[in-house]
């Protein structure tokens, strides 16, 4: 049996029962009025009759039920609902006729077999339904005398089209991205794992935004206690509006008082992808091209989807290459504040002499010196991003080479000490998960600080302290340190080096997959 | 049972081979080869090292058996079940005074090296005072932390030790090994209580036994971890001997910090190896003194039930600062260690192999 020791801090507030599933009619009746007119008055008192609302009615003869259409102008496809859904309601009244009466309940039997040629609708009952679907750009079809409404899938609104990533170019691999639509980005997803098992769990987040959140796994891969962590952590959601998943990413995290992302987020399909297929839980929500991948590791943090395309050498040397840009993004400007003030003896020679000729003129101590040029770049960064990308890159260059130069010039700072802080941001560049890169950039600074009160054992002492706060944190019951601690020997083969694909014939075993193997079995059965 | 499952809070066979090494590894090897050189002559020593892993090793094996018997409990609730509640109480409350004297003297070592070799301004209270801060983080946690801690460390100090040898291989001169076999028997006998020493620090096991998933496996991975220090030492021992010969040996504080200062970095990278290695040594200072932190803080949680486990760290630390503070130069540490070490034989070794005795004797067992 598996041990539940999670950090349950969603428990004070209370379950939502907002996150009502697709497809789940809501059993409130009474919500509908009989009548049409009653009803299409209804919703348009309730949304205070706005512009946009479209209302139409089409009526059959005497003894014919007749019907209504709400929809809201931009976010829905009126030809669709034109040549769809009201010239297929008129081809059916016509070939009633004039000869009977008809209930309600008989127009939408007849409707639903042989007339209605819509690609997706869903029946529901109860009003909140309706105002969501028509407000999310579906096409609501009273009919009289039937107590259920017929919700039409008719969204259509200009979007921005599947563009190349952003945050997360490659050199080798797929250029599509994650786009702001969901349906979009469900169908990216579908077009990477076509595989029957693959779920979309539909959920509704905000009491007000009510934007659409979809859980998405792999059911006979993923350990079904960590779906049903995920699900019930989803379920506690209790905001007005998640604007972006970042919103949700920090109301359902292990620990917020973590400097490191315990969810990865990802706006590539092929990642969300490999993650779904490693028995990762993944949440897409609408209005943002940025998934969460669940749960997340630290070895995760400094992979990227090329370590996997480029060949095993290759790919396991980059890896290499940024866990020494994560070492030298972390301790290097510390370093140089520990062996100029505490250890000089540890400094070859000949270098000390240099740093000595080079700090010569230089009135602050190396600790001071460190923090200006280190606070000066956060600076330069932070701008470089809220700019326009051609302005960015002269601020790049002005305040890079420029300020750089003038303050070694004006004797502010040494040389080296422009060196060390290059260096350092360079590497924090390297490193492919961005949150992940502010993580070290926070803890860079207070290991500057401890360095320059401790020397070498304060750094020691403060990777000591990482160390544990690290093998604290937990993942969605995964501890963040997996596959090194505790430890597991056959992930190993894809953590600091990436094996060849032949040895990597097995699922990762810390995610505890209901199927583990990657290869060998050819015939799978859905 | 596997070794691991989702979400769970236990700890595997790895990570108890991780821990009782890097338990054992610790102040103690680095003084080590001067103890031993001073009752034996040449490179004999070994022999008591030999020795004294070996009694270290068997009485690991009494203290896995013990608490495989009784699987899920820590020594509180087997000595209650073996000799009864009040010398229960005794023994709980005296090992979490040993723990924290243990932790003291590691702390008291991490202030001396440091000053010796890092830096000789910073004030020593200063540096123990740090270190405790660091400590009390550490324990704030569940114990299984301190767990992946080790398995995290161990590697990179037993990397640094091959660094070590691998960097003094030039200063090896065969000669100064022999003579071969020319020491007493009981001067032997005499240098391996020394060597036993530096080979405790398994007694953990005695409080871990509550969160290790496997009994049945305790006793082959605390074995095996308690053969990483018998091999450790040895190669230290050989080492030291072989490049500064045993009278040098004899007459320096910490030989095994000269063999560091001996290094040369190839290429001129950077100088004064003895810093890294000292900065790195922190590490399994570290693991030690938070592991008998935590041991001390889990005996103490046994006896008073109701107290809150930061709250009892913060109240200790104090004490184990008036601790750290006692000794004042270099003989009364070495001095403390040798009564701690005492303590550790009584409480670790001799104590559990009692209960061991009694529970077969008396057929106690525990449920699983």
């Amino acid at each position: 049996m598996p041990r539940f020791l999670f950090r349950n801090h969603n428990k004070r507030s209370p379950l939502r029962k907002d996150g009502v599933k697709q497809g789940e009619a809501s059993s409130s009746s009474g919500d509908i009025p009989g009548s049409v007119h009653e009803a299409v008055a209804n919703i348009v008192r309730i949304l205070d009759a706005p512009d946009d609302l479209v209302t139409r009615f089409v009526s059959g003869g005497d003894g014919i039920p007749s019907c209504a259409i709400v929809c809201i102008a931009g976010l829905s496809d009126l030809n669709m609902i034109n040549e769809q859904i009201v010239s297929s309601l008129q081809q059916a009244f016509s070939a009633i006729g004039h000869t009977e009466k008809m209930s309600g309940q008989e127009l939408y039997g007849l409707l639903n077999k042989q007339f209605l040629s819509v690609q997706k609708y869903k029946t529901t009952r109860s009003l909140d339904d309706i105002l969501v679907s028509v407000l999310s750009g579906d096409a609501a079809l009273f009919i009289d005398g039937l107590d259920q409404v017929l919700l039409i899938g008719s969204k259509k609104w200009t979007g921005r089209s599947v563009e190349e990533p952003q945050t997360e170019a490659l050199v080798r691999g797929p250029r599509e991205g994650f786009n702001e639509s969901i349906e979009t980005n469900l169908i990216l997803l579908r077009r990477a794992i076509r595989d029957p098992k693959l779920r979309f769990d539909t959920y509704r987040v905000g009491a007000r935004g009510k934007k659409e959140l979809v859980i998405a796994y792999i059911e006979n891969i993923v350990h079904p206690d960590l779906l049903q962590e995920v699900k019930r952590r989803v379920e506690t959601i209790d905001i007005d509006d998640a604007p972006e998943s970042g919103t949700i990413e920090q109301l359902i995290q292990d620990s917020f008082l973590s400097p490191f992302p315990l969810i990865l987020h990802t706006e590539r399909p092929d990642k969300v992808a490999s993650a779904i297929l490693q028995g990762k839980v993944v949440i897409l929500l609408d209005g943002t091209p940025f998934a969460l991948i669940m749960p997340t590791t630290f070895v995760s943090l400094v992979q990227s989807p090329e370590d996997y395309y480029e060949r095993w050498l290759i790919g396991s040397l980059i890896r290499i290459l940024r866990y020494i840009a994560v070492f030298i993004s972390l301790t290097f400007p510390s370093l140089y504040i520990a062996l100029v003030s505490f250890h000089q003896g540890m400094i070859p020679s000949k270098l000390a002499f240099s740093i000595a000729a080079a700090r010569e003129g230089v009135p602050f101590p190396a600790v001071v010196e460190a923090f200006l040029m280190e606070l000066t770049l956060e600076l330069l960064r932070e701008a470089g991003v809220r700019l326009p990308k051609p302005i960015g890159q002269t601020i790049g260059i002005v305040g890079g080479l420029v300020i750089g130069e003038a303050a070694v010039q004006a004797g502010i700072v040494s040389p080296i000490m422009v060196i060390v802080v290059a260096v350092t941001a360079v590497s924090s560049f390297a490193i492919p998960s961005y949150s992940a890169g502010i993580a070290f950039r926070i803890l860079r600074f207070i290991t500057m600080i401890t360095a320059s009160m401790f020397g070498l054992y304060g750094i020691i002492l403060t990777l000591i302290m990482i160390c544990i706060h690290l093998s604290r944190l937990q993942s969605f019951g995964v501890p963040y340190l997996t596959p090194l601690s505790p430890g597991f020997s056959r992930d190993w083969r894809d953590m600091v080096i990436r094996a060849p694909y032949t040895m990597l014939t097995k699922r990762p075993q810390f995610m505890q997959t209901k199927d583990d193997s990657r290869m060998g079995n050819r015939r799978r059965g859905p | 049972m596997k070794s691991f499952e989702y979400g769970d809070r236990e700890v595997g066979t790895y990570e108890v081979f991780a821990s009782v090494a890097n338990m054992v590894i610790g102040f103690g090897v680095l003084t080590l080869p001067r103890s031993i050189v001073e009752t034996t002559s040449s490179v004999d020593g070994w022999i008591s090292i030999f020795i004294g892993g070996l009694g270290a090793m068997l009485f690991t094996w009494i203290v896995a058996k013990l608490v495989a018997r009784f699987p899920k409990r820590n020594l509180h609730d087997i000595a209650g079940a073996v000799i009864g509640k009040p010398l229960a109480y005794l023994f709980t409350v005296l090992f979490a005074g040993y723990m924290m004297t243990f932790v003291a003297y590691e702390t008291r070592g991490v202030a001396s090296i440091s000053r010796l070799y890092l830096f000789d301004r910073t004030p020593v209270e200063v540096i123990c005072l740090v270190f405790l801060l660091v400590l009390i983080y550490a324990v704030a946690g569940p114990s299984v932390t301190l767990f992946r801690l080790n398995t995290l460390f161990l590697p990179i100090v037993i990397l640094l030790l091959f660094v070590l040898f691998l960097m003094n291989i030039s200063f090896f001169e065969f000669d100064q090994l022999m003579p071969f076999f020319v020491t007493d028997w009981q001067d032997l006998v005499l240098a391996s209580k020394e060597s036993v020493f530096s080979f405790i620090g398994f007694e953990i096991l005695l409080f871990y036994n509550t969160i290790i998933n496997q009994p049945k496996k305790i006793a082959k991975a605390s074995m095996l971890g308690m053969l990483i220090p018998l091999v450790v030492y040895l190669l230290v021992f050989f080492f030291t001997i072989g490049v500064f010969g045993p009278e040098v040996t004899g007459n320096v504080l910490y030989p095994t910090a000269e063999l560091a200062k001996q290094v040369e970095v190839p290429g001129g990278f950077f100088e004064r190896f003895e810093s890294i290695f000292f900065s790195v040594w922190v590490l399994t200072l570290f693991n030690t003194a938070a592991m008998a932190f935590d041991v001390s803080l889990l005996a103490l949680e046994s006896v008073f039930k109701k107290a809150k486990r930061t709250t009892l760290a913060f109240w200790l630390a104090p004490f184990v600062f008036l601790i750290v503070m006692q000794p004042q130069n270099l003989i009364e540490i070495e001095l403390f260690g040798e009564w701690i070490s005492y303590a550790g034989i009584g409480l670790g070794m001799v104590f559990p192999a009692i209960l061991l005795l009694l529970a077969i004797m008396r057929g106690v067992k525990g449920r699983a």
